[in-house]
C-alpha cells in the first residue's frame, strides 16, 4: 500500500516537472512577445501590447519568409511522399536483385552530415545561378528527407498482406495500378506520417537554407528569424519573439492535431533503423 | 553461367518495374547526396579562394596537414573536436536519463496523461532556430529570465549567464536537451508499450517491488530501444549547427565541427570541404563504435 502511494507521488511530481519543462520556455516567449518592453524583469512595468505582432506583419519581410517556407515544405513533402511510396512498394513487395542492398545504400547516404553536402552544392548552384531560388532548397531537401520517408513507408507496407497484391495482379492489374488502387489507400496513414515528418523537417531546416539563399525572396523562416536578431542594431526582442511564436504556431497545431501519426512515424522510422 | 542462374530466379519484367519504381529515389540521392559528398572530398585537396567560380590550386593533403598538425590551424580544429565531443556526450547522457524518466511516467495510467503526451511534443515541433532565439532571450546577461532568477535568489548581480565558456557550454546543453528530449521520450515510450504486460503480472505475483521490477524487467527490455535512441541522438548531436549559430556564433570556445566547417566555407571552399570530410569521418567512427557496443549489449542479454 505504501508502495502505491509512493508511486502516485512520484508520477505526479514527475508529471508536473514534465509540464514545466515542456511549456515554460514557450510561455516566456509568448509573454515577451506581448510586452511593450523586453526589459520588464529588470525595470518593471509589464504592459500588454499587440504592437510586436502588428510590427512583424508591417515592418518586416516576415510574410515573405513564411510564404517561402510554406511553398518549399509543401512541394518537397508531396514529391517525397510520391517517390517514397513507389520505392517503398518495390522494396517491400517485389523480387529483384538489390532488394536489401538498395534500402541500406539509401540509409547509409542519409548518414552524411549536411555540412559535407552543402559546400559543394553552394559552389555548384552558384555556377548554375540557382542560389537564392526555391529550387536551390527544394532539390537538396528532397534528397535529405527521402531516406526517412522510405524507411517509414517500408515499415507500413510490410504489414499489408501480400495476398492483396496477388489478387489484384491475377485480375490483370499492373504493378502501378496495384500500388495506386490497392496498397496506397491502406497505407495512407503511414504515408501521411512520413508526409508530416518531412514537412516539419523542411520547415525547420537551417544550414542548407542559410548557405543556399541570400535574400528574403527565397529565404525561409529559420533564416529570417536568425537574421532578425541584430539586424537593426539593438535587437527588437518583442518582435523577434512575436515572429518566433507565429512561426511555431502552424507546427504546434499540426503536431497537436496529428500527434498519433507523428509519434507512429518517428517510432517506425527509428525502430526499423 | 553462375550469374545467369542467379538472374533466372527473377522475372525480367518484374525487375525492370522495380527499378523504375526505385529510380526517382536513387536519382535524387545520387545527384544531391553522393555526388556532392564526392565533390566535397575532391575539393578538400584544393585551395579555392572564391566560392562560386574562382580559380583553384591543387594542394594535395595540404589542407589536412594544416588542420591536423599545423601550429596555426590545428589547435582550433582540435579544440572544436573536443568541444563537439563534450557537448554531444553531456547532452546525450543527460537526456537519456530525463527521457527515460518522462517515458516511464507517460507509460503509467493517470489523469492528465493524454495532455502530457501532447505537451511533450511542443519542444520537438518548434523550429530549432526559433527555440535557440528563445533561449538566447532567456539567457541574456542583462534582462534574461535566468539572470533575474539567479539574482532574485541571491546571486551576485554581475553573474554572467551567457558570455564565457562555462555559461555558454551549459546554455547550449540545456537548449539542446530541451529541444531533443521529446524525441527520446517518443522512441522510449514506443519501446515501453511493446513490453508484454504479463511480465509485470508475473512480477507482482512474485512480489517484486517497484524498483526491482524496473531493474529486472523494464530496464533490460528497454535497453535495445534506448541504444537506438542514443545512436540517433549522438549522430545528430555531432553535427549540431543551428543552436551554435544563433546562441554563441562559436564564441567563448563553443565552435563545433559543423560550425568550423561553415566558417571555413566562407573563406576557402577547399578548407571548408576538408573540415567537412573530417567531420563525417569522425561521425562514422562513432557510429561504428556504437554498433559494436550495441552488439555487445545484445550478447549480454543472450
Amino acid at each position: 500500500m505504501r508502495e502505491e502511494i509512493l508511486k502516485k507521488i512520484l508520477i505526479y511530481a514527475g508529471g508536473l516537472f514534465l509540464l514545466a519543462f515542456a511549456i515554460s520556455p514557450f510561455l516566456w516567449m509568448m509573454t515577451v512577445s506581448f510586452s511593450t518592453t523586453h526589459r520588464f524583469l529588470v525595470e518593471g512595468g509589464f504592459r500588454f501590447t499587440w504592437d510586436n505582432y502588428v510590427g512583424i506583419f508591417t515592418q518586416s519581410q516576415f510574410m515573405s519568409y513564411f510564404g517561402n517556407s510554406l511553398i518549399i515544405a509543401i512541394v518537397v513533402s508531396l514529391i517525397v511522399s510520391l517517390f517514397a511510396s513507389f520505392a517503398g512498394y518495390a522494396v517491400s513487395r517485389m523480387r529483384f536483385p538489390g532488394r536489401i542492398a538498395i534500402p541500406l545504400f539509401v540509409l547509409a547516404m542519409s548518414m552524411f552530415p549536411q555540412i559535407s553536402i552543402v559546400g559543394y552544392l553552394a559552389d555548384l548552384f552558384g555556377k548554375m545561378h540557382l542560389i537564392n531560388t526555391h529550387i536551390a532548397l527544394i532539390l537538396p531537401y528532397i534528397a535529405w528527407t527521402v531516406p526517412l520517408a522510405l524507411w517509414i513507408n517500408m515499415s507500413y507496407f510490410t504489414q499489408i498482406p501480400l495476398e492483396l497484391d496477388k489478387a489484384a495482379l491475377v485480375d490483370g492489374a499492373s504493378r502501378t495500378k496495384t500500388l495506386v488502387r490497392v496498397i496506397l489507400p491502406i497505407a495512407l496513414p503511414g504515408i501521411f506520417s512520413s508526409f508530416l515528418l518531412v514537412f516539419i523537417g523542411c520547415f525547420n531546416e537551417f544550414l542548407f537554407a542559410v548557405m543556399l539563399t541570400s535574400s528574403p525572396a527565397a529565404q525561409t523562416i529559420p533564416v529570417g528569424i536568425a537574421s532578425f536578431s541584430g539586424l537593426y542594431g539593438e535587437t527588437s526582442w518583442g518582435m523577434v519573439m512575436a515572429a518566433s511564436f507565429i512561426a511555431s504556431l502552424p507546427l504546434i497545431i499540426l503536431t497537436l492535431i496529428f500527434q498519433r501519426y507523428i509519434v507512429q512515424g518517428l517510432a517506425a522510422g527509428s525502430v526499423k533503423g | 553461367m553462375g550469374l545467369n542462374k542467379l538472374f533466372s530466379q527473377y522475372d525480367n519484367r518484374e525487375v525492370r518495374n522495380a527499378y523504375m519504381f526505385l529510380l526517382p529515389v536513387l536519382l535524387v540521392i545520387i545527384l544531391f547526396i553522393l555526388f556532392p559528398v564526392i565533390g566535397t572530398i575532391y575539393n578538400s585537396f584544393f585551395k579555392v579562394l572564391d566560392v562560386g567560380g574562382g580559380q583553384s590550386t591543387f594542394v594535395g593533403f595540404g589542407n589536412y596537414g594544416q588542420f591536423l598538425f599545423d601550429a596555426q590551424y590545428a589547435p582550433r580544429f582540435w579544440e572544436s573536436v573536443k568541444f563537439t565531443m563534450m557537448f554531444t556526450f553531456t547532452t546525450v547522457i543527460i537526456e537519456s536519463f530525463i527521457g527515460l524518466m518522462f517515458a516511464l511516467i507517460l507509460n503509467e495510467s493517470f489523469k492528465g496523461r493524454g495532455i502530457l503526451r501532447t505537451v511533450i511534443l511542443i519542444p520537438w515541433a518548434i523550429p530549432t532556430v526559433v527555440s535557440a532565439v528563445m533561449w538566447k532571450q532567456i539567457y541574456n546577461s542583462s534582462f534574461g529570465f535566468i539572470k533575474w532568477l539567479m539574482v532574485t535568489f541571491g546571486a551576485n548581480p554581475s553573474v554572467i549567464t551567457l558570455g564565457d565558456f562555462q555559461s555558454a557550454f551549459w546554455a547550449l546543453v540545456v537548449a539542446e536537451i530541451w529541444k531533443t528530449t521529446p524525441f527520446v521520450v517518443i522512441i522510449l515510450l514506443a519501446g515501453l508499450q511493446a513490453i508484454p504486460q504479463d511480465l509485470y503480472k508475473q512480477g507482482q505475483i512474485d512480489g517484486a517491488k517497484m524498483f526491482r521490477q524496473f531493474m529486472k524487467i523494464t530496464l533490460p527490455l528497454i535497453m535495445p530501444v534506448l541504444t537506438i535512441a542514443l545512436i540517433f541522438r549522438t549522430i545528430a548531436c555531432i553535427r549540431v549547427f543551428d543552436i551554435i549559430y544563433v546562441l554563441t556564433s562559436g564564441k567563448w570556445g563553443t565552435e563545433t565541427l559543423s560550425y568550423l566547417g561553415f566558417i571555413n566555407y566562407t573563406v576557402d571552399l577547399g578548407k571548408g570541404s576538408t573540415v567537412s570530410v573530417l567531420t563525417f569521418i569522425l561521425s562514422f567512427l562513432i557510429t561504428l563504435l556504437y554498433i559494436k557496443f550495441g552488439k555487445f549489449g545484445k550478447s549480454i542479454k543472450a
